[in-house]
């Protein structure tokens, strides 16, 4: 498989431009933030009056939504795909595996905003917010970030 | 020697996918994370993460690197 003409930072700069209040979340956030793991897909929590301004913004790279921004509403989450492929929270709030509710919001007004170059920041949770979004799947891999999340917190500022 | 790299099977790899993919309960996700770490663990993370944002000083050339990496990786699998 060959790696497609994706441009990270024409994609982080649309999403900005279009206003959405969208956090990067899952392992890009991870890489972002200095953090060696392998993923190739994207993970946003996208608030939910801003599906449809997400949806317009990352449509030139040829992301096809699989719901509407009703049905994603309604859902909770949906995907964008093409070669890329971008899964999307659109919930006010999601649960980790111990109950702890985690509202968007909150999330939101804690965020930390990560330039990617002069013109652009990406914008991903506290690290203690990542670390409490890697409790929602609670899969062995989630459990291995939190461990490097932890680790990167011990460790001098990288950015 | 450095044996050549042999790509694991369909079989194998779904087996990985499955324990990597599993749900944990909540006191499984802490045994976990809470695990001691192995003697030289912790250190070699950290200049894991070190060497990391050396080679790639800024968030888009990390976003970069990974996903060259993953691609180069995704090559060598039986379905890539």
């Amino acid at each position: 498989m060959e790696a497609s003409e994706f441009d990270e930072l024409e994609f982080f700069k649309a999403i900005a431009a279009s206003g959405a209040k969208a956090l990067l979340i899952g392992r890009q956030a991870l890489i972002a933030l200095g953090l060696p793991v392998m993923t190739s897909d994207y993970d946003f929590w996208v608030h939910r009056d801003d599906v449809a301004a997400f949806n317009e913004a990352v449509a030139p790279f040829g992301l096809v939504p699989s719901h509407t921004p009703d049905e994603a509403r309604a859902r909770g989450r949906y995907v964008l795909e093409n070669d890329e492929h971008v899964d999307v929270i659109v919930a006010r709030s999601s649960s980790t595996v111990d109950g702890t509710v985690v509202h968007f919001d909150d999330l939101w007004a804690r965020r930390q905003a990560l330039p990617l170059d002069s013109s652009v920041d990406v914008a991903i949770p506290s690290l203690d917010d990542l670390i409490l979004t890697k409790r929602f799947a609670a899969r062995p891999r989630d459990a291995e970030d939190i461990r490097l999340l932890e680790a990167l917190r011990d460790r001098e500022p990288v950015t | 020697m450095t044996a050549p790299f042999v790509p694991p099977t369909r079989e194998q790899l779904e087996r990985v996918r499955a324990l990597a993919e599993r749900r944990l309960t909540a006191a499984e996700l802490d045994a976990y994370v809470h695990a001691p770490w192995a003697d030289g663990e912790r250190e070699g993370t950290r200049e894991l993460i070190d060497w990391f944002v050396r080679r790639y000083p800024t968030p888009l050339e990390r976003l970069r690197a990974a996903r060259r990496a993953y691609h180069r990786a995704r090559a060598r699998m039986p379905d890539g």
